[in-house]
């Protein structure tokens, strides 16, 4: 059993890229990230007056693939918590919008309480429709997605899970957890709300792939299953 | 029950109702979750289900609330604050109150064990 420690942690520990120049302005940004801040989860404030909470609390997380990030769960970032409509906008609207990102980074939004990843109990026995943009399309889907979600849009109970945007070099992917991938009838619902408050064509092809085959595979957008 | 025991009966309360006449099917809003001549409850029936539909959602974009960060969002160049000095909008501002709020806290790591 190995314990792997966040950034602070390992600080120090960090291996060093002497020798390989960073060409990549990605690399430079990601070491800008001052150490010292505190990327542990921090609650949402409860929504106060004049403020219109959501049905549930979610968390924005982001992560980008870096050569010291060597782990998924390194590069896991806890950006903010929020609980209602307001605080939402208050952390998006000072976020640079993913059409805008650059590198292979993703923006999580997911209830409060679950991680973004399969392994979390609440992702466990679930899996992800995937929608792959074409470069230009992210942010607005995006926006489309998360909006339809705070909103309840889905209508599927508690069984959506959160979003994930992923900004990758030849197009952008979106994607969204569900709790049970054995659930036809729910997985069903949520591909037909996603065509629609995404304004997909009717013949667009929609992949699910479910969290298990991803820790099989170890990959998340590799191997899905298309449906038509 | 509690009319074997002779106790009086609790008094229901009727579900508010409206009555919308639809004269072509082009009035159906095309979303699930809105009722015709717009969505009357934001709750569901046997529940309490919050439920905004994007119009709205949208306007309180403008709320005065809306218009600062929150006070303790991580601070990510290129991301939550500006790559260089002046590049992003709203960079100073963010900028400012996520240094304040970082004096505060300190900086844990706790979250980010895992076993693997």
């Amino acid at each position: 059993m190995r314990v792997v420690k966040g950034r602070t942690g390992n600080k120090a520990k960090r291996p060093h890229v002497a020798g390989v120049k960073m060409t990549d302005s990605r690399l430079k940004i990601e070491d800008d990230i001052d150490e010292d801040q505190d990327d542990t989860f921090r609650p949402a404030p409860t929504p106060g007056p004049g403020e219109h909470p959501l049905q549930f609390n979610y968390s924005i997380w982001f992560s980008r693939r870096s050569p010291k990030n060597t782990t998924y769960d390194q590069s896991l970032k806890f950006v903010a918590s929020f609980a209602s409509v307001e605080q939402f906008w208050s952390a998006y609207s000072h976020m640079t919008h993913p059409g805008d990102m650059m590198g292979h980074s993703d923006y999580h939004l997911f209830k409060e309480g679950i991680r973004p990843m399969w392994e979390d109990d609440a992702n466990k026995m679930g899996g992800k429709w995937i929608i792959r943009l074409k470069k230009g399309l992210a942010s607005r889907c995006w926006e489309n997605l998360i909006l339809a979600m705070l909103g309840e849009q889905f209508m599927v109970g508690e069984e959506i899970c959160g979003a994930v945007v992923s900004v990758r070099f030849q197009d952008d992917i979106l994607a969204l957890w569900n709790r049970t991938a054995s659930d036809q009838a729910t997985t069903t619902r949520i591909r037909d709300t996603l065509k629609r408050v995404l304004h997909l064509p009717a013949n667009t092809v929609m992949e699910y792939k479910t969290h298990t085959d991803s820790l099989k595979d170890n990959t998340s957008f590799w191997n899905t299953d298309k449906f038509i | 029950m509690s009319s074997a025991s002779g106790e009086p009966k609790v008094q229901g309360r009727d579900i508010p109702n409206r009555r919308v006449v639809l004269n072509d099917i082009s009035q159906l809003p095309s979303e699930y979750s809105t009722t015709p001549g717009g969505t009357f409850f934001s709750t569901t029936p046997g529940g309490t289900r919050i439920v905004y539909e994007r119009n709205f959602l949208l306007q309180c974009r403008n709320s005065p609330l809306a218009k600062s960060p929150p006070a303790n969002m991580l601070e990510i160049p290129g991301i939550t604050s500006p790559a260089k000095p002046g590049v992003k909008e709203n960079g100073d501002h963010s900028l400012k109150s996520v240094k304040e709020e970082k004096a505060k806290v300190s900086a844990e790591d706790a979250q980010f064990e895992m076993d693997i």
